[in-house]
């Protein structure tokens, strides 16, 4: 019986390292200490051992059976090694590019807008929308602009047909068109209609003019505009407000100055310039960059605020002059053209 | 508005302010200066009149020239000035700026060497010297001009003339005196008027001239004033009145006109001279105009005019149509000699409807519409009479007509300097809130005391009819007090402000962020598209609702219903490009038509573009329809939808964009939301000159659907006993969609299972067709998850429900458990 244990250790290290398959390991496993394997069928053979061998039988059995067992163990490793590897392939070429979609990209007007909303929500404004198709009252009138006032003439304004019907946006008045809003204080007006002041909101959004395109005009554009209102508002508040969107947008060194101006809805009002003399393509020391000014208690009373108790500054701009003016971009039709090469130097 | 620096220094001390000063005064008080055409000499000192002795060329540069140049012996007799000009000849009198000069640019003169020889001062071209021009040689000064003479004294003359935006609020600003007015303000001097000679003295009675005036529609004309002149002698205007009427641009045409358009441009009031011989019956009508009569204007077109229109008329015919423009056969001629001249006050709103009607505007209407000054028609009527008299000669005759009063005007505002201050939020004497009143004419007639200091009671200008309310005076003391001085502050901390951003740009936020993270390129198109083009998307009904009643270009005339128009734009720009770009996204407007109806909706779209000739070293599995499909179901999650619960149905109607077979729609916009998602028709991309498959979705939201989207989550509990599952094919027609199947699957084996433990889930897993299976047939493979709550199901249990499963799907009959 030792002859025969001393044999089968001698065999299997050569037949297990023989072994490439997972199927042919258990086979060979099998063979060995399987139910009818061979170790099995010695140790079966241990009753026949006369009583007084049995004990040094038995450590050689146990002895044997430990010593094949760690080959299997080892065995299996080495297959389960060999499948990874298997599985693994050929090194990579880390060099090659990844062929799925690069990086996607958002519009350098939505970063724009993005950006100035996240420095507004810091002065406590939340954005605010409203319908591109307008009535008259909501873009003119109730901004203290009535239909026979001569500032109506400087908005170019695209009409809709008198029958034309637009659902959720309803007329004050039969006889008033439809249209697409000029500017976004159309927007002002639908939010003071929603509720009491204080109000603190932005208005960012699309707007239209009938125009000619070029490189510097675009019968659609977009416009960002800021209304705030409560008790005891200055025009020192406001001031305040636009240095400190302009530094936290421009870099602390960014100015910016009031010139007397004229818009219907407020009182007084003035358009902004600012001097940025560190960005591209800012030769004059100060450009325009837009209009502002004391909310006209005219709007207030179209409103229902009462414009002895409440004051307030609205403050807008255009959106694609400010990206110009940060990116340094010279036609405002690269905005609409999505030429990638264009849209891939703001991300 | 063009405003003449000679001629408003007529009504205000503009001495020794330079241009520049000028410039910012006309932008601090609010008319923004679009251009500055200089012909006159900015004030210059060291630069003298000197006369060029010799010429001899340097020593050491070929283009360069020593000149000897005497400028008189307060300045040192003779100087060694090198030149490059041509013409730095002997003999020449030439400006010369002496060391010490500073020339416009800045450009300070001072003694030194140039190539080694000693330059005592510069000889001047007149670009140098701010005239403006090319570079072309000196300034040769001719006469005998005094050596040594300041330049400024050699060359008076010229003129100063700045474009100015001015606002609709300020009509009082359309004249030289306006804006004279507000210079003198901001530099607190006096305002001189022209002194005015005529005070109504007729002489003799001419009714032959002018026999009576009738006023029938007073309510647009308040007040009509008609003066007679006799015997005038037409030429030309003198050649002061031509050059500033030159200067502002306008074309002198004969005394006569001349007169009227230079009283408009001095005080604003516009004016009308009629050819008496030519006011049929000698009777001046102001009347409504009646439909369908017509009138040839000055212009040469003729107009058709209507009832709402104020005509000026002789008894038969149409003149002029009122404070717009005259008609042809009314006008001054050469052969004109007795005239009346109009001024009159029209109601602005009837001269800016008529003007708009007409789609014509003149000097006149622009003035008339915005409001003239109502009290000082007549007296810019005795001005105009004096110049004509001066000018053309001839003598005023009566009777005098007068229809309408001059309107009388008082308005008085009340003010406390403690409101001005309030709204400035800075701190600002009364003193100078009093100085800023007063230096714009605004007196303090009346003073009282309040709890928050003196109220003032200031009088306002009859040509200041924008100040109506305290505010106004807040505007009008801080343009005085200077815009620019507004001082610094901190950005005050946000009060408690309740609310979040709207539902709209959070969805588009996060939509957005969403595409670009699947590498999507987000772009930006326009709203409004051609006709034509909608004809892919919509129907010819739909198109005719989204048109723009006045449409500026022809292919901008209609509202998009769709995004993926701009989306297609933006691909084939850059395939042509060369570009190599596979996803674009936009997020913007969308308008969809029901029943007549149009809906301004918030959408969000995407395509995937195939194109064969992208290659890349390694393969990926091409995009397909359950791409898209996935891309929009988070998508509408971002919107608050859940598009797995939606029935899908095939895209039909106008909307031939869509592939049929291979795109999918969900939702109604009676419900508020619509979704078109799949394979773009492959003619119309290729129509549309893309190359290709492009795969597309797009999403259509009501604003008010997503406003009512989001809500407080609540937990659910889950259990943690394990799952049982049990796989299951079933065969059905081929048409049949597996959604259908799924669903008619679990509601079988939710009934089975009973209350006993729940149907956690039925899933798809295979689909096959093919050998096995009888024709039209195709098997549907489902996985399904049975679960308890509190306990492991026993394989008994649970297959006594998976047999009755099968048991009711057999007894359907319109699908089998396949073997």
């Amino acid at each position: 019986m030792q002859d025969l244990l001393t044999a089968l250790l001698a065999k299997a290290p050569a037949e297990l390292a023989a072994l490439t398959t997972r199927a042919d390991f258990e086979a060979a496993k099998a063979r060995y200490v399987g139910p009818n394997g061979e170790l099995t069928a010695l140790m079966k053979q241990m009753g026949a051992v006369p009583k007084e061998q049995r004990p040094a039988m038995g450590k050689l059995i146990n002895e044997a059976k430990a010593q094949l067992q760690a080959q299997l163990d080892a065995t299996l490793a080495r297959i389960g090694d060999a499948e990874i590897a298997a599985q693994l392939g050929p090194a990579v070429d880390p060099s090659l590019p990844s062929p799925d979609a690069g990086p996607g990209t958002w519009h350098p007007l939505t970063l724009v807008r993005e950006e100035m909303c996240r420095i507004l929500r810091k002065a406590g404004f939340t954005v605010v929308e409203g319908p591109e198709v307008e009535t008259e009252y909501y873009c003119f009138d109730a901004l203290n602009t009535p239909a026979d006032h001569p500032a109506r003439d400087a908005h170019d304004t695209f009409y809709f047909p008198e029958r034309a019907r637009f659902a959720g946006v309803t007329k004050k008045d039969p006889e008033e068109k439809y249209l697409l809003r000029t500017h976004t204080s159309s927007v002002q007006i639908r939010s003071m209609l929603k509720g009491p002041p204080p109000l603190r909101v932005v208005s960012p959004g699309r707007v239209y003019r009938r125009d000619t395109s070029d490189a510097t005009h675009s019968a659609n554009f977009h416009q960002i505009e800021c209304l705030y209102v409560d008790k005891h508002v200055t025009v020192r508040d406001l001031k305040a407000l636009l240095d400190y969107i302009f530094a936290s947008l421009l870099g602390q060194d960014t100015k910016t100055r009031f010139r007397p101006h004229y818009f219907s809805y407020t009182e007084p009002s003035f358009e902004v310039d600012l001097s940025a003399k560190h960005l591209p393509k800012v030769n004059k020391a100060w450009i325009e960059i837009g209009g502002c000014g004391i909310v006209d208690p005219g709007v207030f009373e179209a409103v229902g605020y009462d414009p002895e108790v409440w004051t307030g500054y609205a403050f807008g701009m255009g959106l694609e002059r400010l990206a110009m003016l940060l990116y340094g971009i010279d036609d405002i039709r690269y905005f609409y053209q999505n030429d990638v090469r264009f849209l891939k130097q703001f991300a | 508005m063009k405003i003449s620096l000679n001629w408003i220094k007529q009504y205000v001390a503009l001495d020794g302010v330079s241009t520049a000063e000028l410039e910012h005064a006309f932008t601090f008080l609010g008319f923004e200066v679009e251009g500055v055409v200089s012909t006159a000499l900015p004030p210059l000192t060291n630069v003298v009149v000197g006369a060029i002795r010799t010429r001899t060329k340097h020593p050491n540069a070929d283009k360069l020239s020593v000149c000897t140049v005497d400028v008189g012996p307060a300045h040192g007799g003779v100087r060694t000035i090198v030149c490059g000009a041509h013409n730095c000849d002997a003999g020449n009198f030439v400006p010369v700026a002496l060391p010490g000069a500073v020339l416009p640019g800045d450009f300070k003169i001072k003694q030194s060497k140039i190539r080694g020889q000693t330059s005592d001062g510069m000889l001047c071209s007149p670009d140098e010297l701010g005239l403006g021009g090319e570079h072309a040689g000196l300034l040769l000064l001719s006469g005998q001009p005094t050596l040594g003479q300041p330049i400024n004294e050699t060359l008076h003359g010229g003129d100063t003339v700045f474009d100015l935006e001015i606002t609709p609020n300020r009509p009082d600003a359309l004249s030289q005196m306006g804006l004279a007015r507000e210079l003198a303000a901001w530099f607190r001097q006096p305002v001189a008027f022209p002194e005015i000679k005529f005070h109504n003295q007729t002489h003799g009675e001419r009714p032959d001239i002018l026999a009576g005036i009738r006023v029938e529609s007073p309510e647009d004309c308040p007040l009509y004033v008609g003066i007679a002149v006799a015997g005038v002698k037409v030429g030309p205007s003198p050649a002061w009145m031509q050059e500033r009427l030159t200067a502002v641009g306008l074309r002198p045409i004969n005394n006569l006109v001349d007169v009227g358009n230079y009283v408009m441009l001095e005080l604003g009031q516009p004016l009308h001279v009629f050819d008496a011989k030519k006011i049929g019956g000698r009777q001046i009508v102001v009347r409504r105009a009646a439909d369908g009569e017509k009138l040839t204007t000055l212009d040469g077109k003729e107009r058709q005019l209507n009832r709402r229109m104020l005509v000026i008329a002789d008894e038969a015919k149409p003149l002029v149509i009122a404070g717009l423009m005259g008609g042809a056969s009314a006008e001054v001629d050469a052969g004109t000699t007795d005239i009346v001249l109009e001024a009159a006050y029209f109601r602005p709103q009837s001269i800016r409807w008529t003007s708009r009607r007409l789609g014509l505007t003149s000097d006149s209407a622009y003035r008339f519409e915005r409001g003239v000054d109502p009290h000082g028609t007549l007296e810019a009527a005795r001005r105009a009479i004096d110049l004509i008299l001066a000018t053309a000669g001839g003598t005023v005759v009566g009777p005098s007509f007068q229809v309408g009063g001059d309107r009388p005007w008082q308005r008085e505002i009340k003010v406390t300097p403690a409101f001005i201050r309030a709204r400035f939020g800075f701190d600002v004497s009364d003193d100078a809130i009093r100085d800023a009143l007063r230096a714009l004419n605004l007196a303090i007639v009346g003073e009282s005391e309040t709890a928050t200091g003196p109220e003032w009671t200031v009088d306002i200008p009859s040509y200041r009819g924008d100040l109506d309310r305290p505010i106004d005076l807040v505007e009008e003391v801080l343009r005085i007090h200077g815009t620019d001085k507004v001082p610094p502050a901190p950005c005050a901390g946000p009060a408690l402000v309740d609310g979040d951003d709207d539902p709209i740009a959070v969805f588009n936020r996060r939509a957005t962020d969403y595409l670009v993270g699947q590498s999507f390129h987000e772009v930006v198109n326009y709203t409004l598209r051609s006709q034509q083009e909608l004809s892919t998307w919509v129907s010819a009904a739909s198109a005719e609702e989204l048109a723009l009643a006045n449409p500026f270009v022809d292919d901008q005339s209609h509202l998009r219903p769709t995004l993926v128009l701009g989306l297609m734009d933006s691909l084939k720009l850059n395939q042509s490009r060369g570009n190599a770009v596979a996803r674009l996204c936009e997020t913007g407007r969308v308008f969809m038509e029901h029943n007549g109806t149009v809906q301004e909706c918030v959408g969000v779209a995407f395509l995937i573009c195939e194109n064969e000739k992208d290659r890349a070293w390694l393969p990926r599995a091409q995009p397909d329809f359950y791409t898209v499909k996935r891309h929009m179901e988070i998508l509408a999650g971002a919107a608050g939808l859940t598009l797995a619960a939606q029935e899908l149905k095939p895209v039909t109607g106008a909307f031939w964009g869509w592939q049929p077979g291979q795109s999918a729609t969900a939702g109604e916009l009676t419900a508020g939301w619509t979704a078109r998602f799949g394979l773009l028709n492959p003619a119309m991309v290729r129509a549309a000159g893309v190359e290709g498959r492009v795969w597309a979705g797009m999403l259509a939201i009501l604003p008010e659907k997503l406003t009512a989207a989001g809500g407080h989550r609540r937990y659910q509990p889950f259990s943690l006993m394990p799952a049982a599952l049990r796989d299951l094919a079933l065969v059905v027609e081929a048409a049949r969609h597996a959604g259908e199947v799924r669903q008619q699957l679990l509601a079988v084996a939710r009934t089975a299972a009973g209350t006993a433990f729940a149907v956690e889930s039925v899933e798809v897993f295979d689909v096959y067709t093919g050998a096995g299976l009888p024709a039209g047939k195709k098997s549907l493979a489902f996985a399904l998850s049975f679960r308890s709550q509190e306990r492991t199901l026993t394989d008994d249990e649970v297959n006594t429900v998976f047999q009755r499963i099968q048991k009711d799907i057999a007894a359907d009959g319109t699908m089998a458990v396949r073997a």
